[in-house]
Parts: structure tokens; C-alpha cells; sequence
């Protein structure tokens, strides 16, 4: 368990408690200078059959309610260092994408990828490897009734276990309910827990393989419930980590604001920055449907 | 070494010039106890002078004097805010011991007309940055859910602020809040509150006196950078049995104190739990039923006072939260603290104090399984424990001249952290950080001097500490990087116990001076430097318990600071009232900072993570203070500027810290309506606290990250902080020996929904929908309800 695993219970324990009466949050109405405009490069790439895309944005303000600008000018590639292929990715319906075909898969675990990206002449290049990955063995769900914060509802538990050895595995557990396009939440792992070299080749501990229900919003009969684990390089869990931070952050132990990093270099060695990330999973997956 | 030698030479001449006097014409030394007559308690900072001339002293914090007299008769008087003057005549034809007990003046509304100096008046003494608070005064102040607090009242201070509401610690004249050094019955504290923030762990049942020194330390204290927090227990009653308690929304109360053997031996216990947990208890269901969530705190001491020349005091704290949420998280931390003290008094002109302590705080989390069939549970631990020893003595050579030297010893052992996961019964794995070693050492000499009759106050010191940081345990060795990056693991090295791996020492000149301009006003000045070999790693908006200790080590260097005061203070002619304006510069070196998304839990490369800054901290502080009357009450306010510069954040540019609050005021007043009831009012406004905005977001993998294109921290400010407390205190119809009182109070009167945080994420409801956040600590008022009873 990472403190800040710890902090969010404890602050939401105390929240929901002692000052349960008083503490309270409202919309503050931001009034900050309009920030710079920045590209973004949302690329992950994984091991499932199929498209694979990637999409590239501009930064834009906050609290917009309009969807960031595409950027439709790029020139995306990605190479499997490993086996010497490469894919050029077309740009159609706002994202740049590649199909191998339904059943194919570009991504294949161990290899390693490179992606390029030329951008207003340009060229940004990050590299990152499939690692491996666990299966889910199944999906349990129970119902519970409304406690203390929490809904009543189904609440949905999945069942996996860390594969043994290999140093440390890193992994990026979301859910979904009904379709790939409703996120519910996400956990990151390190092998069966939170930290390294600890937890190996258990079974996902109950914070993790329960952490897939929103206790605001539980599943409704009727509800499909999907899992998704990803697999993930130390660097990228890094950075999804920090991303994690930042966009769930909040409560009596909110950490500072701290910008997310990037993995694109620059290599024609110009001035244009470009922010986003390239990450690279082996994913396995586990739906269950909500009957009686 | 210069400054060494010059302090030496002064110091020798000094020492001349007294012996000489010395010679001119035979002086005894009248020295002894003051004490409490009711509760026979040790009263510290007690007046005591000859009357009609500045000649005097002041009792020291185990309420012990000494003061040297030509022989021949003196009329010596005892004077205390509160207590009435005790006058005596002596004839001194010899070296005499006088133990006094002084009588509690009834009401404090008596003028009382003190015909000689008060010695321990703000125009008398020599330090500046010193804040002082009575136990009486301090549960006069509007409380929070009816329990008087010496963490919150200390904020009342003129040059003390916190990050916000409910956040733990606080902050001293620009300093973190790991640069305090809290003391209970000289043992450090290193968690001071119960709740993450909202009531400190000292009870207020068993406090007896609070000092707060902001900056010019004497050479005795040492080991943080903005300030020493000094809390002393009540030794207990050694006249009678006193039973004190309370019962309030949060807490209930009780202390018994009784002596051992009247005069001689006496004992305290005081203890607290809150109870919230008990009255949740009907209203949860199923497995929550063994939801914990309560905190208690044990305070113990006796002391033994063998004959005239020894006393024993043996003083412990035991406190701890402890959450629990369901069957399934089990967290609890708390501090244990226990010191020995024994008091010698070598004779009329020579005492001696010898501390030895244990402090230890530590934290527990356990997550267990529910599931029968597939049992699994990781628990965390992390501690820090000190041992520690100071001799220190207090040689009063004659009416003008102290001295205080001594000696102080602390070793330290760190357990960052294990953590231990299990499955079934059987598979277990563990990730254990090594553990940490230190020791750190002072020496210490300070010289208080008065010349031309009080005209001139002098005290000056030199502290000389040094820090080892030690085996048994790993050093790990970095490259340097580009700052703001994690650094590179080159080589780490195994050192065994007691071997040194790294060691540093600093000399910290300390210097304060006093000029008295007549016989209400006087100017100060002051200088000193501290080094800080402790460093709490913290990256949140406020300090959580989990957040753990770490020494200075090869990569971390000790923080420094250099801190310059010049006041003007001035006392009204009849004692009752009191102003004072402070004016501060503060260097800060070596405070920690940290990379984005640093990783401070259970890593054992965790110093490749930290960065160091450089600080600093100015501002003005005024206070003016009306102690006598009907309408009592102080109003401080200060304007003060706290900012650092850190290679890596915010494009290495200065930089506004987190606790910066331009503008802070506090007013305290309190009216006695009767002689039964009295009214009390607090309103606090500070500026609001620096904040880092998100100006930008970026949408990846269906999140919407905040972000911030300026790159610059603390770019903006949270709204203004302001707040009215109230309270009505009723004292009980008078009987024989019970004595109750009722605390009506409400906190926050007006409901502001003063601002902790802003943060920023998708909207609950619709995801579309991104927002700002504020959060509001306490965002309506609140009542309080105590009774207090004493018999």
C-alpha cells in the first residue's frame, strides 16, 4: 500500500466522518490567463487484435467544454524494433490509425517500439516495450447495500494473480461498464500490490481487485461489467501514476499541482515542444454481465 | 573560529569584570523555590527583585532564583501577572535559601500597583522573537467543537501561520512546518496533532506554561530552523487531591492530581479520548460496525523532591489515532514520550538540570481480506525513536551575570518503512527499507549580562552541533542530473553499526541585546543561526502522519538559517498593557524540495527524488496586549514575505511558499460581563495561500489532465482566509469544593467557506465537464458545548 493509496482512504474516512457536517466542496470559478497552446500525443499501444490509434490534440483551457483541437497534419509511424516492421498510420475521423486486420495484432509482447511523429517539420521519436501479462481467471459481483459513503448496488471484484519472478511488473487495471468507451476506474499495480519488490506472484490485493466499481455509481442489473489489465514499463506506469495524481487529486492531502512529463524527444534538435506520452501494454481482458 | 575567539576573549573579560565586583564589597545569594500556595505547582518566570531598584532576576522554568545581594537588609518582592505580590524583608549575613508560595490574586480585575520592576516584562528581558502564553489565558480563546487548544492558540501569535484549516503544524516566520521543534517536558514531539490536524495532542488539563520562540534562540536550543515550541506539564498538585475534567462535543477529560507526600512528591494523570466513535456506533451497518475511528492521549508525571538540593521529575506521554474501516484498514499512529529529569542545585549560585529522554512516534497501516477462503493483508510500519541526554547548568555568578552551558546528546534510529504483504497462510514477501542511524551532539555557552544598573541587557552564545549520520545502514551515491530529474543510482556502500558515513558541524553565534530607552520602552536586536540535521518528507498541502523523518545524510545537507530581528517594545508605567513592533530577515538554506511526482513511500533511493533550495523570509510583526481589566485581550498583525528558489521548479526562479501569507491579523478579545460569565471573541484574517492553477489541459486516454503552461509554482492565490469564533463561559454557582463551568462556543459565526485547496477534475456527474474544485475544510459554522468541573 502506497501512502497515497493510504492518504485517500484516511482523507476520505475523515471527510466522510468527523467533519462529515462541515467539510465541503464547491466550484471555484477559475480566473487565470488563457495558457499556451501545446500538441499532445495520446498514443498507447497494445497487444489487442485490431485498430490501433493514435491521436494527436492541442492543449486547450481547462475548464472548456468544447473537446481539444485535432491535429491533423502529422506524420505518424510506428516501428517494432524487435522484428524490423513498421506501420504508418493514417489520419481519417480525427485520429491517426493502423489496422492489421480484426484478428491481427501489431503489438506483440516483448518487443519493442519505437513511434515517430512529424510534426510542422519536425520529428518526435519515444520508444517503449510490451511487457508481459496476467490472465483474469473471472469476474465475481455482489450486492451491497448503501454503507457509509457507498451506493447499494453490484459491486464487481476480478480475479488475477502477478506471474512469478522477472523483477517487478507493473500494471494499469481500468474498468469499464457496458462498452471500451465508458471508464469507470483505474488502479495501477506493482506485481500483486503497490510497491516493488514485494507482492510477487500473489494474487491482486483487495484494494486493487476490488477497485473496479465506483462506490457513487455501482453496477445496475443488467450492467455489463469489463476489466481490462494492462501491462506496463516501469517508465510508463511512472508517468500513469502521475497522471493518476493529478486528475484524482483533491481532499485535506491534495498534492501540489505538478505538470505531467513527456517521453517524445525532440531529435531534429528544434524548439518545438510537444507534450503526451507513448506507452506500450500487453493487455488481457474480462467481461461479466449482471443478471438476478 | 574567528568568532569563537572573539566570543571567548568578551566572555573572559566579563567574567574579570564580575570577580572584581566581587571584591568590592561581600554579597551573599538568596536562592530557592516559588511555588503555587494552592497547588504548590513551581511557578516559572516569576519576578523577583529588590524593591524600589532594577536589581532582580526572574525564577527559571523548574522555579528555581538565585539572586546575589550586597549583605545587609533588603525588602525583596514576588511579583506574577495574577498572583499577588509577595513582599519580605531579609537581612542577608549569609547565603540564604527562601522557598515563597505565592497567593492567587481572586480576580485579575485588581489593578495591581507593582512598585518595583516586573522582571518579566518584554522591556526587561533580553531576547526579542519570544512568545509567551498562559494556560489561563489560552482557555479563554474560543474553542473549535468546545476544547481548548495550545496548537491554535499559538496561531494567535504575531509571526505564526498554518497552510490552512485543519492542516497539521504550523508555520513560523517563513519556516516549514518541520522546522519547528516541538517539546513536551523536553522530550521532541514529531506529530503535534490528533485527527491530521485538528486538535493537538498536548492536553490542555496538563499544561502548564508554553513558550514559543521564533527566532532569537538561546545557545541552549537547537535542531530546527524557525522555532522551539517549549511545553511543560503541571508537576501536580502537592497540597491536595484535585480532580479536573471535562466533557465537550469531541473529547472528555479527566485529570487527577494528588501529592505523593505533601510538599515533597506529587503526581499527575490526565488523560483524553474522543468518543465520536461510540455515539456512530448505532447508526452503522454490517460490516462497518467495526469502523474505528478515535483518538486518546495519557499524560503521566510525578516528582520527587528528595531534599532542598534534589528533585525528580519523571514525566510520559502516550497518544494515538487510530482509524479503522470495516474489519478490512487498520491504521493508527501515535507519539510516546517519556523524560527523567533531575533537578541539583550545587548550591545557592550553581543549578543543574539533567534531562533524559525517549521519543518515539510511529505508524501502523493493515489491510486485511475479508474473504475467508482468500485471505490476503499487506501492512506497513515506520517509525523514529530518539534517545536523548542534556546536562545543562545555569551558574548565576552575580545580580548582573548568568551563565548557561551545556551539553546534549541525541541518537536517532529511522525505520522508514516494511512493508509486508501475505497470501493464505503461508506466502509472504517483504520489502524492508534499511534502517537509519544518528547521532547528533551540542555543546553550548551563553552569557547573560546586564550593565549600566538594566540599561543594557546582553546575551550571547555559541552552540556547537554536530551531526553524524551513521551505520549500521546503506549509503547510496547519485550522479548529478539536470535538476528537477531523478538523480542516477552510481554506487551505494555498506557501513556497519557505528561506523560514520557522513558528518557535518556547525557553529551557531547566537546574540541578543536590549537597550532600554526609559522606563517603559526598550529596543532589541538580535542574531542567530540554526542548523537542522531533521527533515520530514512531505510533498502534500500539509504534513500527514505518514509522512516519515529523514536525517541529513551524504546526499541531504543540514538546512541552515541565519535570522536577524530588531524590535521596539514598550510596557504601559501600571503593567497592564503592552505593545510591541518586530521587524525580521531570515536566510534559509538546504530546505527540501521535491521532483514532480517524486516518490517518497517505501523507496529506499527516496534522496534521489529530493532537491534543495534556498529560502527566505522577511516581515513585521506588531502586537499590543491588554492583560488587566474588565476587557482583556491581545490584537496581532503581521506583513511578511516567505518564497524560495529550487533549480528544477518553477523555471529555478523565486518562488512564493505554500505557507506565504502577506497579510495576517488576529484579534483576541475578551469581556468579563460579571463575576460569573465572561465573553470571548477571535476573528482571524489572513491572506489567502499560494496556489498553482492549471491553465491548460491535455486529453489523453479519455483523461483530462490538469496542467499548468507557465510552469511557474504557486502562481496564484487562493481566495482571503477570515473567520469569528465566539465563546460564553459560565461559571458555576459556587460551592464548597466543586467548581463547574460552562464553554458555549461557535466557531466560524459567519459560515465562510474559507478555502484549503483548489484542484481540478472531470465533473462527477458528467465527465464532459471539467472543474475547479475548492475545498473547504469547515464550511459552516459549529457549535461547542464543554462543561468543565474542578474539585
Amino acid at each position: 500500500m502506497t501512502a497515497k493509496h493510504m492518504k485517500k482512504i484516511l482523507s476520505q474516512l475523515l471527510l466522510a466522518s468527523t467533519v462529515m457536517l462541515t467539510a465541503c466542496e464547491t466550484k471555484f470559478d477559475l480566473d487565470i490567463a488563457q495558457g499556451k497552446t501545446i500538441p499532445v500525443v495520446d498514443a498507447w499501444i497494445t497487444s489487442a487484435p485490431g485498430v490501433q490509434q493514435v491521436r494527436i490534440t492541442e492543449t486547450t483551457a481547462y475548464t472548456g467544454t468544447a473537446p481539444a483541437n485535432v491535429i491533423s497534419n502529422a506524420n505518424v509511424t510506428l516501428f517494432d524494433l524487435t522484428s524490423g516492421d513498421s506501420y504508418p498510420f493514417a489520419f481519417a475521423n480525427n485520429v491517426y490509425s493502423y489496422d492489421p486486420g480484426s484478428t491481427n495484432s501489431i503489438g506483440v509482447i516483448g518487443h519493442v517500439y519505437r513511434l515517430r511523429v512529424v510534426l510542422n517539420g519536425q520529428t518526435f521519436e519515444a520508444t517503449d516495450t510490451i511487457k508481459r501479462v496476467p490472465v483474469i481467471d473471472s469476474l465475481t459481483v455482489e450486492f451491497k447495500e448503501a454503507e457509509f459513503g457507498d451506493e447499494e448496488g453490484y459491486y464487481a471484484k476480478f480475479h488475477a494473480r502477478d506471474p512469478e519472478g522477472a523483477n517487478n511488473d507493473y500494471y494499469w487495471i481500468r474498468s469499464y461498464r457496458n462498452t471500451l468507451t465508458t471508464r469507470i476506474r483505474d488502479n495501477f499495480a506493482i506485481n500483486g500490490a503497490y510497491n516493488e519488490d514485494v507482492s510477487d506472484g500473489i494474487k491482486f490485493i483487495p484494494p486493487i481487485s476490488e477497485g473496479i466499481t465506483r462506490g457513487d455509481k455501482p453496477f445496475l442489473k443488467g450492467d455489463k461489467v469489463i476489466v481490462r489489465i494492462a501491462s506496463c514499463t516501469k517508465r510508463s506506469h511512472e508517468f500513469l501514476d502521475h497522471v493518476d495524481t493529478q486528475v484524482n487529486n483533491g481532499g485535506l492531502f491534495a498534492k501540489v499541482l505538478e505538470n505531467v512529463g513527456t517521453n517524445l524527444v525532440n531529435v531534429s534538435g528544434g524548439d518545438l515542444k510537444i507534450l503526451g506520452w507513448f506507452g506500450t501494454s500487453g493487455t488481457s481482458f474480462a467481461e461479466i454481465e449482471i443478471h438476478e | 573560529m574567528k568568532t569563537k575567539a572573539v566570543l571567548l576573549a568578551l566572555f573572559t573579560l566579563m567574567l574579570l569584570k564580575s570577580q572584581w565586583v566581587k571584591a568590592q564589597q561581600q554579597r551573599y545569594t538568596v536562592s530557592g523555590y516559588v511555588k503555587d500556595d494552592q497547588s504548590g505547582e513551581t511557578l516559572i518566570g516569576i519576578s523577583i527583585g529588590k524593591t524600589g531598584t532594577t536589581i532582580g532576576t526572574l525564577s527559571n522554568e523548574y522555579g528555581f532564583y538565585s539572586l546575589t545581594l550586597p549583605a545587609g537588609e533588603h525588602e525583596l518582592q514576588y511579583s506574577y501577572m495574577g498572583y499577588s505580590v509577595h513582599k519580605m524583608t531579609i537581612k542577608l549575613t549569609g547565603n540564604k535559601t527562601i522557598d515563597v508560595k505565592m497567593k492567587r490574586s481572586d480576580s485579575q480585575l485588581n489593578e495591581v500597583v507593582i512598585t518595583g520592576k516586573e522582571q518579566q516584562k518584554n522591556i526587561n528581558t533580553i531576547n526579542t522573537s519570544v512568545a509567551k502564553l498562559d494556560i489561563a489565558e489560552l482557555k479563554k480563546l474560543p474553542t473549535l467543537m468546545g476544547e481548548a487548544d495550545v496548537l491554535r492558540a499559538i496561531q494567535t501569535l504575531p509571526g505564526v501561520t498554518t497552510v490552512g484549516e485543519g492542516a497539521s503544524g504550523f508555520n513560523v516566520r517563513g519556516g516549514n512546518s518541520d522546522e519547528n521543534l516541538i517539546l513536551m517536558d523536553e522530550a521532541p514531539v514529531y506529530n503535534s496533532t490528533h485527527l491530521m490536524g485538528f486538535f493537538s495532542v498536548f492536553n490542555p488539563d496538563a499544561v502548564k506554561n508554553i513558550n514559543l520562540y521564533k527566532g532569537s534562540f538561546p545557545a541552549e536550543y537547537g535542531g530546527r530552523t524557525a522555532s522551539v515550541l517549549d511545553i511543560r506539564m503541571k508537576d501536580g498538585n502537592n497540597q491536595k487531591l484535585q480532580v479536573n475534567g471535562g466533557i465537550s462535543n469531541v473529547f472528555t477529560r479527566l485529570s487527577v492530581e494528588a501529592p505523593i507526600q505533601k510538599d515533597k512528591s506529587s503526581f499527575i494523570i490526565a488523560g483524553r479520548r474522543s468518543y465520536i466513535d461510540v455515539l456512530m456506533k448505532p447508526f452503522l451497518k454490517g460490516d462497518m460496525k467495526d469502523t474505528k475511528i478515535y483518538f486518546y492521549d495519557l499524560t503521566a508525571k510525578a516528582n520527587f523532591k528528595f531534599d532542598k538540593n534534589n528533585t525528580l521529575f519523571v514525566s510520559g506521554y502516550f497518544g494515538r489515532d487510530v482509524f479503522g474501516f470495516g474489519k478490512e484498514a487498520n491504521i493508527n499512529w501515535g507519539n510516546t514520550t517519556t523524560s527523567i529529569r533531575w533537578n541539583h542545585v550545587f548550591n545557592s549560585k550553581l543549578f543543574m538540570n539533567l534531562t533524559t529522554y525517549y521519543s518515539k512516534y510511529d505508524y501502523s497501516l493493515k489491510f486485511t481480506s475479508d474473504d475467508e477462503q482468500d485471505k490476503q493483508g499487506f501492512s506497513w510500519k515506520s517509525n523514529i525513536i530518539n534517545y536523548g541526554v542534556k546536562p545543562s547548568f545555569t551558574w548565576y555568578l552575580n545580580s548582573n551575570n548568568t551563565l548557561h552551558f551545556g551539553v546534549q546528546g541525541i541518537y536517532y534510529t529511522f525505520k522508514p518503512g516494511t512493508g509486508i504483504g501475505t497470501e493464505g497462510d503461508s506466502k509472504t514477501s517483504s520489502i524492508v527499507i534499511d534502517n537509519k542511524h544518528a547521532l547528533e551532539s551540542a555543546v553550548y555557552l551563553d552569557h547573560e549580562l546586564k550593565l549600566l544598573g538594566d540599561k543594557i541587557g546582553l546575551q550571547y552564545g555559541l552552540r556547537v552541533s554536530g551531526f553524524n549520520y551513521m551505520g549500521e545502514g546503506t549509503a547510496y551515491y547519485y550522479n548529478d542530473t539536470t535538476p528537477g530529474v531523478r538523480k542516477r543510482l552510481v554506487s551505494e556502500q555498506h557501513f556497519g553499526a557505528g561506523e560514520s558515513i557522513k558528518n557535518y558541524m556547525f557553529l551557531e553565534p547566537r546574540f541578543s541585546a536590549k537597550f532600554k530607552i526609559n522606563n517603559t520602552s526598550a529596543v532589541k536586536a538580535s542574531y542567530s543561526r540554526t542548523a537542522q540535521y531533521m527533515h520530514q518528507l512531505s510533498n502534500t498541502a500539509s504534513a500527514t502522519p505518514l509522512d516519515v523523518w529523514t536525517p541529513s545524510s551524504n546526499n541531504i545537507k543540514p538546512q541552515v538559517a541565519n535570522q536577524f530581528a530588531l524590535g521596539y517594545f514598550y510596557n504601559s508605567p501600571n503593567g497592564s498593557f503592552e505593545a510591541s513592533g518586530e521587524a525580521f530577515y531570515k536566510m534559509m538554506d538546504n530546505q527540501l524540495d521535491y521532483i514532480d511526482n517524486a516518490s517518497l513511500e517505501l523507496n529506499k533511493l527516496i534522496e534521489a527524488d529530493l532537491l534543495a533550495s534556498t529560502g527566505r523570509a522577511y516581515g513585521i510583526e506588531l502586537y499590543a496586549k491588554k492583560e488587566v481589566g474588565k476587557t482583556t485581550g491581545w490584537v496581532s498583525y503581521t506583513l511578511s514575505r516567505s518564497e524560495r528558489k529550487t533549480p528544477g521548479i518553477s523555471g529555478g526562479d523565486w518562488f512564493l511558499n505554500r505557507y506565504d501569507r502577506p497579510h495576517n491579523l488576529n484579534v483576541v478579545l475578551s469581556q468579563e460581563l460579571n463575576k460569573r460569565s465572561t465573553l470571548s471573541a477571535n476573528f482571524v484574517y489572513a491572506s489567502g495561500a499560494p496556489s498553482t492553477f492549471a491553465d491548460a489541459r491535455l486529453e489523453f486516454q479519455d483523461w483530462d489532465i490538469p496542467y499548468n503552461t507557465t510552469d511557474k509554482r504557486n502562481n496564484y492565490r487562493l481566495p482571503d482566509f477570515h473567520r469569528l469564533d465566539l465563546s460564553y463561559t459560565l461559571q458555576g454557582k459556587p460551592r464548597k469544593r466543586w467548581k463547574g463551568e460552562w464553554v458555549f462556543s461557535l466557531y466560524n459565526v459567519y459560515a465562510r467557506k474559507n478555502t484549503y485547496s483548489v484542484y481540478f477534475r472531470q465533473n462527477e456527474d458528467d465527465a464532459t465537464k471539467k472543474e475547479a474544485i475548492r475545498l473547504s475544510i469547515i464550511g459552516t459554522i459549529i457549535p461547542g458545548i464543554t462543561y468543565n468541573f474542578k474539585f
